[in-house]
Formats: structure tokens, C-alpha cells, sequence
């Protein structure tokens, strides 16, 4: 199974039989990095504003890493506690319930339309999001993510992140921050904007096209994996993590057949993650390496196996400006390479051959004008092992000559007239999609029709 | 009294007497960890990537060591421009821990 689009492969006969509108609504969704958002209800519970944590939401800044490093639980307000004493157990318990909801409304306009269907879509709503995100104990805290998706006319389960975390470590008496999470979307528990899931973009368009291929760790099985992993953060320069996961279809049956999804992790997927993070005067510093291997059956549970290995690296430097009234420019970047060995599906007829590799590099530079207005510009590049059966041709998502090569850039631009309202607008560019610049799809759509505006309200409260 | 018997007396007397300052410090060291720490850092100097995200003052300046304990403890419990307010979530008992705290925090 191609660690291409979630769940599904065009050319794997199991899949064939899964509902057309959901093929393109997987691959459309593939390439786009999961929405992020900034959360009220933390700000409720600490009593600080959203741009104590955020540059611009949901980017975060040295204290709202410490502040998701420490397990979302840093409070201020009024708690319903009880002292740990004697046999009895102590009780730290938010009065203020911890619930936030983020509505979105969009506008998308692509270049050319898709045929048969109407360009100019607005959708109102694009998703709503509702999220239970706070303290949940004094130890324990939460980012979990409910969506409905306007499309898909249901809420499903998103992104979630439960964690326990402690501060009072100490290691060659050095501090040491030490947590264990729970989550379901490898890179959701990092710290910074330049791992998949919380990376630029912050959020697309649903309607456009997106070029096919992604490696597993960029966004391939979020909301399909669960994990239970663990993380630490010492002398607050280095960080480590790592996270085991196993296939948890959301809406799939429990015990899992596998019939029905790309992806059934065999044994457990390992996640790992090292970082390390410096500060000098206006300057904050990261590199780091993360990665993921897999071994997996599509449409079973047994049987041949593909087997994926990704290794990564990324960076961010965010550098404030004194002078420019503590403005932030900040630069992000991550390359990922996929080996993979796709046995399994070149035994069902889903792949062409079994050795493929497949490299991903995106790196954006973003301009805050204090909290206010915030101006990104990206690009990104995908090439690897072009396989024309494991992508396939096919009008407007497939690619005629079977390469996954895709490259463009994207601007974006983000007014916040208040700092729970989000105005942008973002222009995504193509200049090679899925394997070429002109009729990649052999149906004559060109990498440039596919060139989008997305016009986005964002309202979190 | 063989040494082994007087060093165990020594020991067992000296924390039968062990004053309740030092064992209100270690509370009051904790309470610091858990709250303030994450803005002010360790040693309360503010000098962290988070503390200078929030503008953390350092609690070991002047500015800071020549405010009075009332002073000190309106600011927990009620805030100050970037840092929110403590009142809500902070017994009075807690508070005055924390204050002869950052008080110690000047003396290091």
C-alpha cells in the first residue's frame, strides 16, 4: 500500500470497493497539513491571553512550548481540590469546564475547475472543531479535537493529545521535564511548527486538489494509529520522544479485520523524535531529527507486509525584533526521506514493483507583525520512485506517468483584528503536480490548474 | 553510648526538633516549582526562553526585593500586566509562602 493517501491506494482492489467520494476526499486531504488551532479554553484556565503562547495560533512560542511540555496543566483559576493525605488520594479539578470550539468558513477558488463541478466553492461551515483541551488533573492534561466536517456531514474524532507530565525531575542536577502521552497522529505531541502535524500550511482548502504522495510520518495516519509513547526535556535544551503505535481505525470495527484500510500496522509502528532547542538574547533555535518505521497490510490482517522507514530533520529559528516593536520572523523547514518496501502491495497488484523511495522537503519564512498580521511564504518539493501503477493514472488525482514529483510554493497572509479571529488568505501555486507541469492526469489538466485561493473566517471561542 | 547509637540519637533528635521554617521552605520550594518557575525560572531571574516570551521579571532584583510583603502579595493575587492573577487558585496561606520565598530568593 502506497504511503500515499490515508487508508487508501488506487490501486488496491480492497479499495476499490470503498465509495469514490471518499477516495478523493482522502487524497484531497492527504498533502494538506492537519488544521491547527490556538485553544480558549487554556487561555481561560491560565488566565493569559492567546498571544502569551502563540505568535500567531497556532505557532507557539518558548512559553507555550513549556507550557505543552508540562502536560497543559499550568493554571491559575479556581480548582475543587483535596490534599493528598494519609490513604487518601489528592483532587485537583478545574471549575471552569475545558471546552473551546473553532468555527471555519472558506472560500476556494481554483484555477481551473474540476471537471463537472463548480469552481468557486463556499463552504459554510468548512468544519467546525471542539475541543476539550485543559487540566484534567495535576499531573494530567489534554488536547482533544471533535470535528465536523461540512463535507463529510459528521463529526469525527481529530486530533488528541493526553499527557502526563512532570516538571520537579532532575538529572545530573540539571532540570528534567518528563511526561508520557497518549495520541493518535505521529508529531502531534512535538513542540514546535516545523514537524508535520502542526507545520506550515496551518491549514487548506478542502476542495482543492493536493499533489498525492505524503511518507507515513506526514500526516498518513493521523486519526488511523493510536500510540502510548513517552518524552523528556533536559536541562531545557534537550528533548527526546518516542511513540509506539497500532492501527485504531476511527469508525472501524473493534477486534480490527483490516479489510477495508491501506494501513494495518503489524506489531507496532515505533516513532522517534530528538531535538534540541537554544536561546540567546532574541533568538530561539531548534534542530532536530524525527522519524517512524512501519510494517503493514493493507486490507489485512496477515499475510505479506510493506514495510515503511522514514528519517527526518527539521529546524526553526524564530528571531524577535526589538526595534520592530518586538515583531517575529520566524523560518521553518523539514526534509523527510521514506524508504519503502512494498511487498504486500505489489503482491496484490497495487504497486508496480517493491523498492520505492520517496523525499519530501518544505520550508516556509513567516513575518509577525506583533500579533496582528502575520505574512508566510513556503514551498515545497516532493520527488521520489515513479511507479505507474502505484499512481496511477487518473483524471485530476492521478498522474500519468506514474511519478509522484510535486513542487510549488504557497503565501499566506493572516489578519487577526482580535486574537480569536483569523482572516486569511492563502494562494497555493503548483508547478509540478503528481509527476509533471502539463496534462499530469493524461485528461489534460495542467499542474497550474490546480493553483487555488483559499479565503479563510476562523472564529475560536 | 557507642557512636553508632549517638549518631542515631543526634539524627532522630534533630528531626524531632527540625524547625517548621525549613519544612514550610521545602513546601514553599514546591509551590514555586509548580507556579512560577514556568514564567520566572529556577532561580527566579526570568532569564528562560519562557520568561522572556512573558516579559518575566526577575525576582531578584531590587525592584522586586524592595517590595513589601502586602505588595508582593496583591501582585500574586491580582496580576500585573503580563502575569495573570493567582487569587483564584492560590490559598492565602500559599501566598505568604511564596512571598517569604521570592524574599529568599534576594538573600542567595
Amino acid at each position: 500500500m502506497p504511503s500515499t493517501e490515508k487508508q487508501m491506494s488506487t490501486g488496491n482492489s480492497n479499495i476499490q470497493r470503498l465509495p469514490i467520494k471518499l477516495l478523493v476526499a482522502a487524497t484531497v486531504a492527504v498533502f494538506c497539513a492537519q488544521a491547527a488551532y490556538a485553544v480558549p479554553s487554556y487561555s481561560r484556565q491560565t488566565g493569559l491571553p492567546c498571544a502569551s503562547c502563540h505568535y500567531a495560533p497556532p505557532e507557539l512560542n518558548a512559553f507555550g512550548r513549556k507550557f505543552k511540555l508540562e502536560g497543559y496543566t499550568f493554571t491559575t483559576k479556581a480548582e475543587i481540590s483535596d490534599d493528598k493525605k494519609d490513604h487518601n488520594s489528592a483532587l485537583h479539578l478545574l471549575e471552569a469546564f475545558p471546552l473551546s470550539v473553532v468555527f471555519d468558513t472558506s472560500f476556494t477558488s481554483t484555477k481551473a475547475p474540476q471537471p463537472a463541478t463548480q469552481n468557486g466553492n463556499f463552504e459554510f461551515p468548512q468544519d467546525v472543531s471542539l475541543f476539550l483541551a485543559g487540566a484534567w488533573a495535576e499531573h494530567v492534561g489534554s488536547f482533544v479535537q471533535v470535528t465536523y466536517d461540512a463535507q463529510a456531514d459528521h463529526f469525527s474524532w481529530d486530533n488528541t493529545d493526553i499527557r502526563y507530565a512532570n516538571n520537579k525531575g532532575r538529572l545530573f542536577d540539571k532540570s528534567l521535564t518528563y511526561g508520557v502521552t497518549l495520541n493518535n497522529n505521529p508529531t502531534v505531541e512535538d513542540l514546535w511548527n516545523s514537524t508535520p502535524a502542526w507545520g506550515f500550511p496551518f491549514i487548506s482548502s478542502d476542495v482543492a486538489p493536493s499533489p498525492t504522495a505524503a511518507a507515513i510520518v506526514n500526516g498518513s495516519l493521523g486519526q488511523d494509529v493510536a500510540g502510548i509513547g513517552g518524552y523528556a526535556m533536559w536541562n531545557e535544551h534537550i528533548y527526546l520522544a518516542g511513540t509506539i503505535y497500532r492501527s485504531e481505525h476511527i469508525g472501524g470495527s473493534q477486534p480490527n479485520p483490516g479489510t477495508d484500510f491501506g494501513f494495518n500496522v503489524r506489531g507496532v509502528a515505533p516513532y522517534w523524535r530528538m531535538a534540541y532547542q537554544t536561546s540567546s538574547g532574541n533568538n530561539n533555535l531548534e534542530l532536530g531529527t524525527y522519524g517512524m518505521h512501519m510494517k503493514s497490510s493493507p486490507g489485512a490482517i496477515t499475510g505479506l507486509e510493506d514495510s515503511y522507514t522514514d528519517w527526518a530533520a527539521d529546524f526553526q529559528y524564530d528571531r524577535t525584533l526589538p526595534s520592530l516593536k518586538n515583531d517575529v520572523l520566524s523560518f521553518r523547514g523539514t526534509y523527510i526521506r521514506e524508504n519503502s518496501s512494498l511487498i504486500a502491495s505489489f503482491n496484490q497488484g497495487a504497486a508496480g514493483f517493491v523498492s520505492h523511495h520517496l523525499n519530501t522537503a518544505q520550508a516556509n519564512v513567516e513575518y509577525h507583525f506583533g500579533t496582528r498580521v502575520a505574512a508566510t511564504a513556503g514551498f515545497f518539493d516532493v520527488t521520489g520512485t515513479a511507479d505507474p501503477v502505484l499512481f496511477a493514472s487518473a483524471p485530476v488525482f492521478g498522474s500519468a506517468n506514474g511519478s509522484p514529483q510535486s513542487n510549488g510554493y504557497l503565501l499566506s497572509l493572516a489578519w487577526w483584528p482580535q486574537q480569536n479571529v483569523d482572516l486569511m488568505f492563502q494562494y497555493t501555486g503548483n508547478l509540478r503536480f503528481n509527476g509533471a507541469a502539463t496534462n499530469y492526469d493524461a485528461a489534460g489538466r495542467n499542474a497550474n490548474g490546480n493553483n487555488s485561493v483559499y479565503l479563510l473566517a476562523r472564529f475560536v471561542f | 553510648m557507642k557512636r553508632t547509637s549517638r549518631t542515631l540519637l543526634v539524627i532522630l533528635l534533630g528531626g524531632a526538633i527540625c524547625p517548621s521554617w525549613l519544612l514550610a521552605q521545602s513546601d514553599a520550594a514546591a509551590l514555586f516549582k509548580s507556579k512560577c518557575v514556568l514564567c520566572h525560572g529556577e532561580d527566579g531571574s526570568g532569564n528562560t526562553p519562557s520568561g522572556k516570551a512573558l516579559k518575566a521579571k526577575d525576582l531578584r532584583s531590587d525592584e522586586t526585593q524592595k517590595k513589601s510583603g502586602p505588595e508582593i502579595t496583591e501582585v500574586i493575587t491580582k496580576g500585573r500586566k503580563t502575569m495573570p492573577a493567582f487569587g483564584q487558585n492560590l490559598k492565602p496561606d500559599q501566598i505568604q509562602q511564596l512571598v517569604a520565598y521570592i524574599h529568599h530568593l534576594g538573600k542567595k
